[in-house]
């Protein structure tokens, strides 16, 4: 057991990708309860498509991959907010403009983003090659500088949420109430999304741009089923987040140094993060027979 | 322009146009559904989940099709199952499925090296390798799939606006959004040929939204959308093949300028 757990991370690239994951995992799992309460799974999976274009033609121009992504994201943030605007309701009684609910706009903003990733990245050679780099991330690879960039973002993100937590937890519980006390909901909103984006954002690089939506969601989700409160939810979800991280890492070791079948880093841990989510759910609905 | 003219006489790129007409004209229609019941989201995540399906069916070597379907029926009712969960929201379940299954997938590919190749195909499409047969079988799900969603018409109307009264009219309400799921899935499969997982969710959501700027009628929204996703298909083939890019991807974009026009006539008609 010792053996499993801690010898790997005598190399200095295992060491790295801990680090790399175990933030990432708390990042995600905080991030993802206000995700959750907010039902903005939808969001995050999103931008983790959108953010694709930005790294391709990154790639493509060979710029540093991050402000890349960054600039996509924010697109999308900005164009959701634009979309949007007023526009909620989809049939009778509709606003002038377009005819456009949240959920499509999204997909249409998913459906173009992607679609100019891909038609970027053909236009090179090695096509096949980058495009699973760019889709399946490599966390094994993260740099000193990578996991310090990753710490000063996640650490900003986390100090947004927590300034602004009554605020973000009024707002998902009870919309009506925070437009009458005053708050400014729009801006809120747009804040939030940002939050989400950068979060994908600094997790995309490693664990590549499919798999980024189960940082997010998944541990949150089994850190609601543990406990009902807001704060314990994030402790919760950080805590699994951080120690199936750790064994999904250290599995993915064992398996394809010790036993010849490589399984890949970031798609062990989501899996690890998948087998956590599922014994929660069944260890609650066997308390609630009993 | 010429190379478009000279793609035209050959077989590949004809069996490419008949394809790309075809299954726009299926996931136009379907998208309609897809709107009327806000499953955008869910066609996402099935994009995703049916990957270990056609990862698996790559390795048994049977049809990467029929893989893809049965593991995204599968993952359907998974989803409908996990939804009912009281503290996990819909939107949460789709979350946790999709990346779980799409994990599965990169697990299995990985430990088994040298299918990268189909994949990135799978991915996002490869609509110029189609064969006769590809075509046939997607002549016949299409049709399947259209004749379901005619025969069901009203109910499966019904059933998007007001699913209380669908129920107290004494209909399966339950049933038909599974028929519903069922349905959007194997077009999402249909799909894949021509412009990959990733893509298809543009043809099956794009094309119904930018038919929706048009008309307040589902009847003819649904005919719409169909034209509207033939015609961003063989437009987007032809770019595709005019400036050598990925055609998934044209086609993906050809529709989205067909819903910025739609979107953008409509505010003009609008504010006038």
């Amino acid at each position: 057991m010792r053996a499993f757990l801690f010898d790997p991370y005598r190399l200095g690239f295992m060491s790295r990708a801990r680090v790399e994951v175990v933030l990432l995992g708390t990042l995600g799992a905080v991030v993802g309860v206000h995700v959750a309460l907010r039902r903005l799974a939808f969001v995050t999976d999103a931008v983790q498509h959108t953010v694709f274009p930005g790294i391709a033609i990154a790639y493509a121009v060979g710029w540093p991959l991050l402000p890349g992504a960054a600039a996509a994201a924010a697109l999308t943030v900005g164009l959701l907010v634009m979309l949007t605007s007023g526009h909620r309701q989809f049939f009778r009684g509709a606003p002038p403009g377009p005819r456009v609910d949240f959920d499509s706009a999204l997909a249409v903003i998913i459906a173009s983003f992607f679609a100019v990733g891909v038609v970027v990245v053909s236009r090179r050679t090695g096509y096949a090659a980058d495009l699973s780099t760019l889709l399946f991330g490599r966390i094994l690879d993260v740099s000193r500088a990578e996991v310090v960039e990753t710490a000063v973002i996640g650490g900003l993100c986390l100090v947004v949420l927590a300034l602004l937590h009554k605020e973000l937890v009024l707002l998902a519980l009870d919309r009506t109430q925070a437009a009458a006390v005053g708050l400014p909901v729009r801006l809120l909103d747009a804040v939030l999304y940002a939050v989400t984006a950068a979060t994908v954002v600094v997790a995309v690089r490693a664990i590549g741009t499919v798999l980024v939506v189960a940082f997010v969601v998944t541990p949150a989700a089994t850190g609601r089923l543990l406990t009902k409160s807001i704060p314990g939810a994030m402790a919760a979800a950080a805590g699994v987040a951080a120690v199936l991280g750790w064994i999904g890492l250290s599995a993915s070791y064992e398996a394809s140094l010790n036993h010849d079948v490589r399984l890949a880093a970031g798609a062990t841990v989501v899996i690890a993060y998948t087998l956590g989510f599922a014994a929660a759910g069944a260890a609650r609905l066997l308390f609630r027979r009993a | 322009m010429s190379t478009v003219v000279d793609s035209f006489g050959q077989h590949f790129f004809r069996l490419a146009l008949i394809e790309a007409v075809m299954v726009g004209a299926v996931a136009g229609a379907v998208g309609v559904h897809v709107l009327l019941r806000r499953l955008p989201f869910f066609v996402v995540a099935m994009s995703h989940a049916t990957f270990p399906g056609v990862v698996f069916g790559s390795l048994l070597g049977v049809s990467l099709f029929a893989g893809g379907a049965v593991v995204g029926i599968a993952v359907a009712l998974l989803v409908v199952a996990l939804g009912s969960l009281r503290q996990i929201d819909d939107s949460s379940a789709i979350g946790i499925v999709l990346a779980g299954c799409f994990a599965v997938g990169v697990l299995v590919l990985s430990a088994q090296p040298g299918a990268s190749r189909d994949l990135s195909a799978y991915l996002v499409g490869s609509i110029v390798t189609v064969n006769t047969a590809d075509l046939v079988t997607t002549a016949i799900v299409g049709a399947v799939l259209l004749s379901v969603l005619a025969a069901f018409h009203k109910e499966l109307v019904l059933g998007a606006f007001d699913p209380g009264g669908l129920t107290a009219l004494g209909y399966p309400g339950r049933t038909l959004d599974t028929v519903v799921l069922v349905v959007v899935t194997v077009a999402l499969v249909v799909c894949v040929p021509a412009v990959g997982t990733l893509l298809a969710v543009a043809l099956l959501t794009v094309p119904a939204l930018a038919a929706r700027q048009w008309t307040d009628r589902v009847g003819p929204m649904t005919v719409l959308a169909a034209a509207l996703g033939a015609l961003s298909g063989v437009l987007g083939l032809c770019l595709s093949a005019a400036f050598d890019v990925a055609a998934g991807g044209t086609i993906a974009l050809t529709a989205t300028a067909l819903f910025v026009v739609s979107a953008g006539v409509r505010t003009a008609a609008a504010r006038s």
